[in-house]
């Protein structure tokens, strides 16, 4: 079944909650899990005077990342599951995120239905109806 | 972890395919499925006439005996893996909304289902009712490609 598990973070409390299925899932089936955090790289920073701002910012998401990030391996690690992560560097998460999962030969992607921007109950939250439009790979979404 | 997996089907090969994806997992984790499948409500007339009632059920049968052969696809699947498969059909115009009432009343902890069904084919977008059920059921949701 499935041997891999890609679990996308943002930090926020709901992505914590798939990824605290997502573990218990690999734990039941013994599946090795990869987390990755993909951090903006903020393109919209045109000009040269402000090389220094990007850098301090694309820092700045790192370090929130790698906390991010943290959290799954520490889940992963209390249960015994093998564990990976990545942190990402792209503007559009859905890319990054399908693409990690194509090149890391993933079968299966976890995600919650909303991320740090969800709030409509009713509506999917955009980068997991984006990753759901353009994956290849089967996609478990939580509520 | 899943104890009860929803499948619903519309028949299309997607959804089989996804069927039986879904029922390798149950098998994995040890969950039970249950297939469903949602007949529409048939009103093809407005007005009530010997033709039309005639049509409707002719349509009536038609699409019953299609559900049927749905449904049973599915407890022959599961039978062969050896998984522990129930079968369920619901009338509504709405499948969506049918998917999750059963899910929920059946207490079902997951849905897997296509990505596409009977109406699929566009690469890049998600089926209508595959999105309604993403966006309205509180169950979580394993989408097949």
């Amino acid at each position: 079944m499935f041997k891999h598990i890609l679990l996308p973070t943002d930090g926020s409390s709901l992505s914590h909650v798939a990824i605290q299925k997502g573990v218990q899932l690999a734990k039941a089936i013994k599946a090795k899990i990869t987390g990755i955090s993909v951090i903006p790289e903020q393109e919209y920073y045109l000009y040269q005077m402000q090389v220094q701002v990007k850098e301090e910012t694309v820092k700045q998401h790192k370090v929130q990342a790698n906390r991010n990030l943290s959290v799954i391996e520490k889940a992963a690690k209390d249960a015994g599951v093998p564990c990976d992560t990545f942190c990402e560097i792209s503007d559009y998460p859905y890319e990054m995120i399908v693409k990690v999962a194509e090149k890391r030969g993933c079968d299966l992607i976890m995600m919650a239905s909303h991320g740090r921007r969800g709030v409509g109950a009713l509506l999917l939250g955009s980068e997991t109806q984006k990753v759901l439009t353009h994956s290849k790979i089967p996609v478990l979404v939580y509520r | 972890m899943f104890k009860h997996i929803l499948l619903p089907s519309d028949g299309s090969p997607l959804s089989e395919a996804a069927m039986r994806k879904g029922i390798q997992f149950a098998k994995t984790i040890n969950a039970r499925v249950t297939g469903f499948c949602v007949t529409p409500k048939l009103r093809y007339f407005s007005y009530d006439s010997d033709i039309g009632r005639e049509f409707e059920k002719q349509a009536a049968a038609a699409v019953q005996a299609e559900v049927a052969k749905n449904l049973l696809a599915i407890k022959k699947a599961a039978k062969e893996a050896g998984v522990a498969c129930d079968t369920a059909q619901e009338k509504s115009d709405e499948p969506y909304e049918a998917i999750i009432a059963a899910a929920q009343k059946r207490q079902c902890d997951l849905i897997i289902m296509a990505s596409h069904g009977r109406r699929g084919g566009e690469g890049l977008l998600l089926g209508s009712e595959t999105q309604k059920v993403l966006t309205h059921s509180k169950i979580p949701v394993l989408i097949y490609r």
